[in-house]
């Protein structure tokens, strides 16, 4: 019998992730359940009382996907909390009594390759380097155009027509996506659609309110988990601008901490754990570029954003430059949310005047 | 002259103004909502309806608070608005030079800063009810006094009660304590109403600067005990305005006027029969409650659904 | 020229690096000043400071801090990133500095601890010493004389806690948290004075001889990469066959002990464990009931084995 393979959700990167493990596994590749507020639940009920809300999404999904018949778990690790998510997950699953194999990708916040293609290896005995690597790359091409579509997205849902427009085109993205075999099907692929991204009819006004999204990684990542918060933004013609995805956080974070360092020597002579720093320098290049406000998100009690903080309060005062914070946790009142984002952007059109 | 409703709904109570086009309220009613909104909503209507001529023509509609929703349904109101934009409005129209709003209601408090009548912070408090309007209530209850007597008996105390106010569960123990440690009743009722004020400055106002003019309005600014508190702990003088507890219903109401929709309203709506159902939708794992609203037996709006699954044809 | 006068807050490292700390500084001839043990109005001064969400001990920090701004030349806000080659320490401690240097206007003697970076102990004071003007060379040995002093203070510590668990016929219990936890005034010191009234022998995790530490932690767990909560796991994997019970001591919300300490729950069986989260809004009633009932199962196990 064929073994099942799953792993936690990420917004829409469950397309390059499943794509990946499709290829280079022999396993049969079953997404977790999509999020819903069940997975909250579940992951909330099982989950260490004061633990960040991602890790009770993610043992949310891990419970709804071995139910539904998954044998091989996949978690992958990162900074603060997130590396020690696994061991502990794999710990509450196993007294839970589920009976799995569990697959930490990447132990440290460093991706080591050549670790990571052993684990492969483990798991498939014909795979070679060159296909390995063939297979990596390719997904982090498609996950690079993913978040290059996901841009152009950003700067126009709030002006559409119709916003189906543009959701359902990117539903048939992530589709045809996910069925490419080779650099050149992708690449095909990817100019088709920021051909089509970018024709959408959309009546955008020169002075429109313009939106930064910074904060902690999964609230940024994963829309269930800030209550579809770029929709709700999208729906009251807002151009957003998000830093955080995998490009970045994969391959641009590190190259740019010292640059970003040097242009925000006022406030930050160090990082300041995970992404703190990154967001303080966030700030001042919203500032720069005549952002209208920001929005800073992060589940409750996240300790590097909760450090960094007062020092992008300070940025921003200093600044003049409005800024709303949202913590999220598994008893977060939706309603709220609406209201003070709903005065959020109350207050910057009348101040655009 | 057009005229202009604007009704602000919240979990406790239930305002409304009718103003005219030059911005002067003509009417205004304040009453309990009493866990049903519909019902409050009607009764609202009518005692509006007394205070005016039959023959005026309103034009526009606009609500806020909570239940704003339903009964933006309700009335087919042109602005549907949160209670943070509708205060600003509608103080800063009576008040143009006003900087900071305390506002304490039923359920909720909040603070909003404005500069040269534009918003430019504010903060919201929904999670937590110390130091809210239920608080002070139900801890009236306990004391066994009149909430609307509690301003009064806690000026006569010469020496308040600390009582902490973070968290209601904490206070209630501490008052009990308290109240069993021998301290006077309003030395006790005056220590609840700088707990309130401690509470709110600490948490919802927490980082924000309180420049003057400051106006202190919501429900538990009729409280003259916490009136006081506020003025001793912030030091600064404070504006009780007698319409503040209006000032979201007549905020909605120039949001309407301004507002380029024009439809008419008539006081008829009373006797339609309104109602409400929430349903469970079991099509996803969410389950979400979907909000139906029904008039005269008629569906006419539903929301609550978060994805297409949820969708109530109308 | 005056003597320097250098604030240290009695809050967070203090309570790990007070002895190098205090002998550096006295070495090279500066007056130290350390703040007063924490009192309601520290934390309250503290916090105003920081976010809500932020945690009790660096609420607490602030307040250190705040309460020496005016009272000395530098105070002392060092940066720890990470102690031992690819483990890392919580987040606060990277945030620091830069969190004090922008909400408190004080003066900042500082210091970077980076060990995958390579900036390691010897490398940080000898830079701060010269930061504050004095001599190398002086530098140097106020940092090996004040090593040493370290090393016989945590020696005595050592000794003292060793004779303890060697005589004590009393009932034990390990208390398991951050240093600046257990020994905080507001925090640890109350259930830690609870516990001495009733008998109880107090254990302190931070104190034991931490050369046991890797083989130690493997039994708990295998990926844990904070070094503060392995060196806890390092203890009461240490300790644990001849405690009674063990108290896992932590705040509200600490991170790293929010998946650490559910671990230390779920694989440590043979010893009864009660996990204390001081929140400030805690009434010291609640916990002291709590504390109240485990002692009582304490004692019931004895009587029962006996």
């Amino acid at each position: 019998m064929n073994k099942i393979i799953s792993f936690p959700h990420l917004g829409n990167y469950s397309v390059p992730i499943s794509f990946l493990l499709r290829e280079l596994t022999k396993y049969e590749v079953r997404e977790s359940p999509p999020i819903t507020k069940k997975t909250l639940e579940i992951g909330s009920k099982y989950a260490p009382d004061t633990v960040c809300v991602p890790f009770k999404y993610n043992l949310g999904n891990f419970i709804e996907t071995l139910d539904n018949g998954s044998d091989i778990l996949i978690q992958a690790g990162g900074g603060c909390r997130y590396g020690y998510y696994s061991e502990v997950q794999e710990k509450i699953l196993r007294d839970l009594g589920y009976n799995f194999e569990f697959i930490n990708l990447i132990d440290s916040d460093k991706m080591k390759i050549r670790e990571v293609y052993r684990t492969f290896k483990k798991m498939n005995k014909h795979l070679n380097f060159f296909k390995f690597s063939y297979y990596m790359l390719l997904t982090i091409q498609m996950i690079r155009y993913m978040d290059k579509l996901d841009e152009i997205i950003r700067h126009r849902i709030g002006f559409s027509l119709n916003i189906k427009d543009f959701t359902n085109n990117k539903s048939k993205m992530l589709d045809e996506f996910s069925k490419v075999n080779s650099f050149y099907s992708l690449t095909r692929k990817y100019f088709k659609y920021k051909k089509i991204f970018k024709n959408i009819k959309i009546i955008k006004p020169n002075n429109c309110i313009k939106i930064g999204i910074i904060g902690e990684l999964y609230t940024a990542m994963e829309p269930f988990s800030s209550y579809f918060l770029e929709m709700e933004l999208a729906k009251n013609n807002i151009e957003i601008k998000r830093f955080t995805n995998l490009t970045y956080l994969l391959f641009q974070k590190r190259r740019q901490t010292k640059k970003m360092l040097g242009k925000i020597k006022d406030y930050c002579t160090y990082t300041l754990g995970a992404d703190g720093m990154d967001n303080v320098y966030r700030c001042k290049y919203l500032i720069d570029n005549k952002y209208d406000g920001i929005i800073h998100t992060k589940p409750f009690g996240c300790t590097p954003e909760v450090g960094a903080i007062p020092i992008i309060e300070k940025i921003c005062s200093d600044n003049c430059m409005p800024i709303i914070f949202f913590s999220f946790d598994s008893q977060t009142s939706e309603v709220g949310i609406k209201t003070r984002l709903e005065a959020f952007y109350d207050m910057l059109n009348v101040k655009k005047g | 002259m057009e005229y202009f409703l604007g009704v602000d709904i919240g979990s406790i109570s239930t305002k409304g103004v009718i103003i005219d086009s030059n911005l002067n309220i003509i009417a205004n009613s304040y009453l309990w909502t009493k866990g049903n909104p519909v019902d409050s909503i009607k009764r609202l209507l009518n005692d509006l309806k007394k205070q005016v001529s039959d023959d005026i023509k309103i034009v526009g509609v606009g609500t806020t608070g909570s239940a704003r929703k339903l009964i933006g349904a309700m009335l087919k109101a042109s602005v549907v608005k949160n209670e943070i934009t509708a205060h600003a409005v509608g103080t800063s129209t009576l008040y143009p030079d006003v900087r900071t709003i305390l506002e304490i209601g039923g359920q909720d408090s909040k603070i909003i800063l404005l500069k040269d009548g534009i918003v430019t912070d504010y903060n919201m408090n929904t999670l937590c009810a110390a130091g809210t309007g239920s608080f002070l209530s139900s801890q009236a209850k306990r004391l066994d006094v009149l909430v609307e007597d509690f301003g009064k008996i806690a000026l006569t105390s010469k020496n308040p009660a600390k009582i902490a106010a973070r968290c209601t569960v904490f206070a209630e123990s501490d008052l009990v304590h308290k109240a069993q440690m021998g301290y006077k009743k309003e030395d006790i009722i005056a220590g609840l109403c700088y707990s309130v004020c401690n509470n709110y400055l600490s948490n919802v106002a927490k980082g924000k600067k309180i420049e003057e003019p400051i106006i202190f309005q919501g429900g538990v600014s009729k409280n003259i005990g916490v009136q006081k508190a506020f003025k001793d702990i912030i030091g600064k003088d404070i504006i009780v305005d007698k319409f503040g507890h209006l000032m979201g219903a007549y905020g909605v109401s120039i949001l309407a006027l301004k507002s380029k929709e024009r439809r008419e309203f008539t006081f008829s709506v009373t006797d339609d029969d309104f109602e409400t159902k929430g349903i469970t939708c079991n099509k996803c794992g969410n389950n979400c409650e979907i909000v139906l609203v029904k008039q005269n037996n008629k569906l006419i709006d539903a929301w609550g659904n978060r994805c297409e699954n949820g969708q109530v044809k109308i | 020229m005056d003597k320097i006068t250098i604030g240290i807050p009695r809050a967070l490292l203090y309570y790990k690096y007070k002895d190098l700390w205090i002998n550096f500084f006295e070495k090279l001839g500066c007056n130290v000043i350390v703040s007063p043990c924490s009192t309601k109005e520290t934390l309250e001064n503290g916090k105003k400071y920081l976010n809500d969400e932020a945690c009790l001990s660096i609420k607490i920090y602030m307040g250190h801090v705040d309460y020496l701004k005016d009272k000395c030349d530098y105070v002392l806000v060092p940066r720890y990133v990470s102690l031992v080659k690819h483990e890392k320490l919580c987040t606060n401690f990277s945030c620091l500095y830069d969190l004090v240097r922008n909400k408190i206007d004080v003066p900042i003697i500082n210091y970077n601890i980076d060990i995958d970076k390579k900036e390691d102990e010897f490398y940080a004071f000898t830079g701060m010493g010269l930061a504050l003007g004095f001599k190398y060379a002086k530098v140097v040995k106020a940092y090996k004389d004040a090593k040493k002093d370290e090393k016989i203070s945590s020696d005595k510590r050592l000794l003292k806690q060793k004779s303890i668990l060697g005589s004590s016929k009393n009932i034990k219990i390990l208390v398991a948290g951050h240093p600046y936890n257990m020994y905080d005034n507001l925090i640890g010191k109350p259930i830690i004075e609870f516990l001495k009234k009733n008998n109880i022998e107090v254990i302190y995790a931070d104190i034991y001889d931490k050369k046991y530490l890797k083989s130690e932690v493997e039994r708990i767990t295998k990926r844990n990469y904070w070094t503060f909560n392995k060196e806890l796991i390092g203890s009461i994997s240490h300790h644990k066959k001849r405690m009674d019970g063990i108290i896992l001591l932590t705040v509200f919300p600490c991170g790293p002990d929010s998946l650490s300490n559910e671990m230390i729950i779920r694989n440590v069986l043979d010893v009864p464990i009660i996990q204390l989260v001081i929140d400030e809004l805690d009434s010291e009633a609640g916990i002291i009931t709590r504390l109240e009932s485990f002692i009582d199962i304490l004692n019931e196990r004895r009587q029962v084995h006996e």
